[in-house]
């Protein structure tokens, strides 16, 4: 796998003023953790129900109208059409709104935008899942997307971690891949509680306990920025090459579509030429700013 | 293509016939900036105080704020009320050759990967007509930049100054059919074009600021992590954002929302790489440091523009340094940047 074969090649995209949110209503809203929801979204116009597609990795532009616009990824897989989600934190003005909504609410969305994992280079690997808190989200959009083909794939390991129990996202998933025979999930909190049964110690740690072999496989990495940086290593000690590491990067964004100017990292857009890169690219940016 | 030339107190004149047609856009000092606004029909007297204008021409396709599109919400829900996108005929009357080369340049962008469509319905309509420089400033460096005062790459028509007249070149169809109709022009004779080529020259003469831009891209990014070099840099500058405001090559934007009694607007507005809040997440910020954002400026057009576009994101139009509260200049930036040796030890 090369650089250039993790690149820009949108399969959906919108006609006309790219600028114009389509409206969509709040079907349901999952509460993850104290912080953390999910928000189940249908698109109030039929024909685009029907006709929206995304793959796995891209994000949308969700917003409300009237506080303003923001990128989320898409943590559902593209395999489940019922409804999209997006796993939001709350973390600034828009998010706290979002957080103040209730089932039935309209919001606008935009998209999808950006590049996405690449499942033609992923077809017949193994697949080594490594998240962190919210970062478990697009990878879940991948993880579902892989169940849902798993002859396409080899072994599927997930290493999951937050920084208490409470902190988990998607317990109903980890607990229905950790049914699936065909997938093995490591889950790992920073610190337990009195309830607490499972692993303590953190994600990069964990993940060389685990020990997934490197051959043929691709280890795919999401979560904080601290837990990404010692996770590259962790990698690396195991046999993984740069090549073999995926990972999905975050910046404020305010078009989604590369003009709006900052969220580049040197001469890429992360909107336009990410957010997914590989680790090979991402030791060549010109710059540090990710 | 066509030659002409008309006589300067005839101007106004043909400006009328084409307003006909066109909007005319003309520099202007009426409200305290000069920069571009609707002709009023009779004035030409900008022509007597006007080397280019303080708002760059970009601002008549990428205006500092701009709406894109209202809401409002009733009991149904939300209703978006899109905005009719029309291509207005506007002729930007006197542009500058670098401030023409600087819309090139933006259209690279707004056409790039997805279409901008508010940017291009307005500069698909859009008609330059171009006005070599006689007097340019100490802080241009157009002729560095592969560009000169005279430079009719990117205008429909280009005029030249030849004392009493201006010899009228047609560049494109577009100029050449500003020509047709016209009974205030006379078709150019051998004359006019030696006396517009003495003008050009003496311009090109007066452009005496240089930066040697060769290898510019590579020097950058070998001196990218030079720390020390960018805080020097940037050791005056005070993060107020003019020169990328009034760049006419610089085009970031915010997009936010106004919502009052259930009736809403999204707009665009001018925003800016100098400012921290630019690129500020809830829990992180990339560019946290002054030196670092005065980095992603220069770096922009003089190494990702030509990564991305084969082409340097600047025209030498001198703004950012004449216009600078600090006295702050890009070309010394460049011109000092440090040898590679150099910034390889500083790592």
């Amino acid at each position: 796998m090369t650089t250039a074969d993790i690149s820009h090649h949108p399969k959906f995209m919108a006609k006309g003023n790219v600028y114009l949110p389509h409206l969509a209503v709040v079907e349901r809203i999952i509460d993850e953790t104290g912080d953390t929801k999910t928000f189940q979204l249908n698109f109030k116009d039929e024909k685009l129900r029907n006709d929206f597609t995304f793959e796995s990795g891209q994000f949308g532009m969700l917003s409300i109208l009237g506080i303003g616009e923001a990128p989320f990824c898409i943590s559902s897989s593209p395999t489940r059409r019922e409804h999209l989600e997006c796993s939001i934190r709350k973390v600034g003005r828009l998010t706290r709104a979002l957080h103040r909504l209730s089932e039935g609410a309209e919001i606008g969305f935009r998209g999808p935008y950006g590049n996405s994992f690449p499942l033609d280079l992923l077809e017949g690997k193994n697949l080594i899942f490594v998240g962190g808190g919210i970062g478990l989200a697009p990878l879940r959009s991948l993880i579902w997307n892989a169940i849902d083909n798993r002859d396409r794939y080899g072994n599927i390991d997930i290493v999951y971690g937050a920084r208490s129990p409470a902190d988990l996202c998607f317990t109903y998933d980890l607990e229905a891949w950790d049914k699936d025979k065909t997938v093995n999930v490591a889950t790992t909190v920073d610190a337990g509680d009195d309830s607490w049964t499972g692993r303590v110690g953190l994600v990069p740690v964990v993940l060389e306990e685990v020990e997934p072999p490197a051959k043929n496989s691709v280890a795919i990495v999401c979560g904080p920025p601290i837990m990404i940086r010692f996770t590259f290593p962790a990698l690396e000690r195991l046999g993984f090459t740069p090549e073999q590491i995926l990972t999905t990067l975050e910046k404020r964004m305010k078009c989604g579509i590369g003009k709006c100017g900052r969220c580049n990292i040197g001469n890429l857009y992360v909107c336009r030429d990410g957010p997914v890169f590989s680790y090979a690219q991402i030791k060549d940016f010109v710059s540090s700013e990710y | 293509m066509k030659k002409h030339k008309i006589k300067k107190r005839d101007l106004a004149k043909l400006l009328s016939e084409w307003s006909n047609e066109f909007t005319i856009l003309t520099p202007s000092r009426a409200e305290g900036a000069t920069k571009w606004t609707k002709w009023d029909g009779v004035d030409t007297t900008f022509l007597d105080w006007y080397r280019n204008t303080t708002v760059p021409p970009k601002a008549l396709f990428l205006p500092a704020m701009e709406e894109m599109f209202s809401f409002h919400r009733d009991k149904e829900g939300y209703h978006i009320e899109a905005p009719l996108l029309d291509t207005p005929k506007q002729l930007v009357f006197g542009i500058r050759p670098c401030d023409a080369r600087s819309l090139a340049l933006l259209d690279m962008t707004f056409r790039d990967a997805y279409e901008d469509p508010y940017y291009l319905a307005k500069r698909e309509g859009a008609v330059l007509v171009g006005l070599a420089c006689t007097r340019p400033y100490d802080s241009c460096f157009c002729t560095s930049l592969g560009s000169s005062p005279d430079d009719s790459s990117h205008v429909d028509l280009l005029l030249t100054d030849i004392g009493d007249e201006f010899l009228m070149e047609a560049i494109t169809d577009k100029g050449n059919k500003l020509l047709t109709s016209t009974s205030f022009t006379e078709t150019a004779g051998k004359a006019a074009e030696t006396r517009a080529k003495e003008s050009k020259e003496t311009a090109y003469r007066k452009v005496t600021r240089k930066i040697n831009v060769e290898g510019v891209k590579d020097r950058l990014l070998s001196c990218f992590d030079n720390k020390d070099y960018w805080e020097k840099v940037a050791l005056k500058c005070i993060s107020c954002g003019i020169c990328t405001f009034l760049c006419p090559t610089c085009y970031c934007f915010d997009i936010n929302d106004e919502f009052i009694k259930n009736h809403g607007e999204r707009f665009r507005n001018w925003d800016s790489c100098a400012f921290p809040l630019y690129t500020k997440m809830p829990v992180e910020n990339p560019r946290p440091e002054k030196w670092q954002r005065l980095r992603q400026k220069v770096c922009h057009k003089y190494e990702f523009y030509p990564m991305n576009f084969d082409v340097i994101g600047c025209t030498g139009c001198g703004r950012c340094i004449r216009l600078c509260p600090v006295n702050w200049d890009i070309t010394l930036a460049l011109t000092n940047l440090p040898a590679k040796a150099e910034c390889e030890q500083e790592k």
